[in-house]
């Protein structure tokens, strides 16, 4: 009996122990002033219960307090003493966040610029997993907890084909992070970025070359493939970097199909896309298609002309190698006879 | 046997005149002497009969110019440049090969085999323009040209051709100054020439084209670049290299391109009805 009731003891211990915590930190007008401003120090208990955190104490973070009430001020707690790979404590590792650590924002820090850091995006007590829809980090929600500093783009962003499908319910729709990565964000210039030229077409490929997600969009599939086919991807794929990418006429954030005549690539705005690069481009270049398949039948006239040099490049082929074998056959038959 | 007896005689002869008798010692030395001159006298007549049989042997093999020194370069010149394009250009259009994108390194990038592809097309340019010249402005150019044009006879030639090569009938096809198989490839390269100078002007000139031609044009010149580019390339491989290289008749290679010369041998066996031609007009001439 006694033993059993140190049983329940010990499974009540937590809540006893942070029940010390709120004392203090459980009243909302709890607070200090630094720097002659009131920083409130108040914790939702209720926040902390609902988050992925909940069956932590409060001191399994905050490891630096010791006793309870503390006098000292505690350090700031840094996420990856537990979000390491290969950790014990079963903090999922998947999307990598030490790879924080190379991200222009972990750049940024080090200059001493205001950046954001892990808590920044998953929030601080309410830490919730990025499936769950009130997580900072699901899906929906990323655009504005990234447009919280980045300001104009999330603007731009929510005018774009993306989130017209994120808000139709095709969760398969880019939001930041299907491009920009989460934890090592890179600013295009690196090499190392999704978004540098010599990646940007596998960023994109990722989406626009599956088959399901884009019969669910109504995108055509083939896109990416064609235009790796094209000059453009040819000459990027051999380290011309200067060769038009997908995003040199889609743009990056406000990317809008072609029916819409604010995007770049609707046929009345595609001389002056094209004219970026190619000072000549008139109303002639939105006659055709762009991402052109010889071996499709969509491709039109081209498809016509590829099937025509098939069919004749084996024709005449066939015929020369004919002529060549009964030319041999011919020689080796009069040899034989001896004549 | 005979030189013994020949000597044994003159000294007997040269004793019976002057009436002395020679001593064995002096015969022997005489004997030597006429030996010796003997010798050099038949190896004189052997070196002589010798080279006046090289001789005739030279004057037997007697050479035609096939191709005068113009033909000859425009020929060096086109093969030059095509050689050029298909070696620049073929890593273009297999791209994804692990062959095409080590040659391209190999080349020093893209940025380098796009301007040796370009070198190679004007050159391909400028012998068109060296070859219309030549068949409208010289008076060889437009026999030449005359003698290129295909005939009824052509298309017998080929049928009988067949048949010779299958045994249906002993007598092969006597061709003139061009046969079928030679018209063919020279046509071959007219259409090539078409294509490729045509579609490749567009591409190469994209930003000027762009403003006059609508893309789907545009797009057009470049399927068509490429797979005639790939058609010129195997009939160049298959056809032409098989005729001019590796045709047991002219294995390692048939040098008349080259060099212009053809010999008469030859000559009496690819193209008799020339031979009989040229033989005709220098009978008039004497």
């Amino acid at each position: 009996m006694s033993l059993l009731l140190v049983f329940i003891f010990i499974l009540q211990a937590p809540l006893e122990e942070d029940r010390r915590c709120l004392l203090c930190h459980g009243k909302k007008d709890f607070g200090i002033v630094e720097d002659g401003k009131f920083k409130s120090l108040y914790v939702s208990y209720e926040e902390l219960k609902n988050s992925v955190h909940k069956k932590f104490l409060c001191q399994q973070c905050h490891n630096d307090v010791r006793v309870i009430p503390h006098l000292i001020k505690p350090k700031k707690i840094h996420c990856l003493q537990c979000h390491f790979e290969g950790n014990v404590v079963g903090a999922p590792t998947e999307k990598k966040p030490e790879k924080y650590k190379e991200s222009i924002h972990e750049k940024g820090k080090r200059e001493g610029k205001k950046v954001p850091e892990c808590m920044d995006c998953h929030g601080i007590h309410n830490v919730r997993a990025p499936e769950d829809s009130l997580s900072s980090v699901y899906k929906k929600n990323v655009p504005s907890t990234c447009g919280k500093c980045h300001v104009n783009q999330r603007e731009e962003y929510e005018i774009s084909i993306h989130w017209q499908g994120i808000n139709k319910g095709i969760m398969g729709s880019a939001v930041c992070n299907d491009c920009h990565r989460e934890h090592d964000v890179l600013p295009p210039e690196d090499p190392r970025s999704s978004l540098n030229p010599r990646n940007v077409i596998k960023t994109c490929e990722k989406c626009h070359a599956n088959v399901e997600l884009m019969k669910k969009t109504g995108v055509p599939v083939k896109q990416v493939e064609a235009y790796k086919e094209s000059f453009h991807g040819i000459a990027l794929e051999f380290g011309v970097l200067k060769a038009a990418n997908c995003t040199s006429c889609h743009e990056y954030h406000k990317i809008l199909p072609q029916r819409d005549p604010r995007s770049p690539i609707h046929p009345d705005n595609l001389p002056k896309t094209c004219g970026k690069c190619h000072p000549n481009a008139s109303q002639n270049v939105a006659k055709g298609r762009i991402h052109v398949l010889p071996q499709e039948k969509e491709s039109g006239i081209i498809f016509y002309v590829y099937n025509f040099f098939k069919i004749f490049t084996f024709l005449v082929i066939t015929g020369l190698i004919i002529h060549i074998l009964l030319d041999l056959y011919g020689r080796l038959r009069r040899r034989k006879h001896g004549e | 046997m005979e030189n013994k007896e020949l000597e044994e005689k003159l000294i007997e002869e040269i004793e019976r005149e002057e009436k002395i008798e020679i001593d064995e010692k002096l015969k022997e030395k005489i004997k030597r002497e006429i030996k010796e001159k003997y010798k050099k006298e038949f190896e004189r007549l052997k070196k002589e009969k010798e080279k006046k049989e090289k001789e005739k042997k030279i004057k037997e093999e007697e050479y035609f110019i096939r191709f005068s020194l113009n033909v000859r370069l425009q020929h060096l010149f086109l093969a030059i440049g095509v050689l050029i394009l298909i070696f620049t250009g073929l890593p273009i259009k297999f791209h994804e090969a692990g062959w095409a994108k080590m040659f391209l390194k190999i080349m020093g990038g893209i940025q380098v085999s796009r301007v040796l592809h370009r070198i190679g097309a004007s050159i391909l340019i400028f012998v068109s323009f060296w070859h219309m010249f030549y068949i409208l402005f010289t008076k060889e150019g437009r026999r030449e040209f005359w003698e290129l044009l295909p005939r009824i006879k052509d298309f017998k030639d080929f049928f009988q051709n067949i048949r010779y090569f299958l045994g249906l009938t002993k007598e092969k096809p006597k061709f003139g100054r061009f046969s079928y198989i030679e018209k063919f490839d020279y046509w071959a390269v007219y259409w090539g020439m078409v294509i490729m100078v045509s579609t490749g002007s567009i591409l190469w000139f994209h930003n000027f084209f762009l403003g006059i031609l609508p893309k789907f044009v545009i797009d057009i010149a470049k399927e068509a670049h490429s797979d005639e580019a790939m058609l010129a390339t195997l009939a160049i491989v298959i056809w032409h290299w098989y005729n001019a290289h590796f045709n047991p008749e002219v294995f390692p290679f048939n040098p008349t391109i080259f060099t212009g010369k053809i010999s008469k041998e030859r000559m009496l066996k690819e193209h008799p009805l020339e031979y009989e031609k040229i033989i005709k007009e220098k009978e008039i001439k004497k």
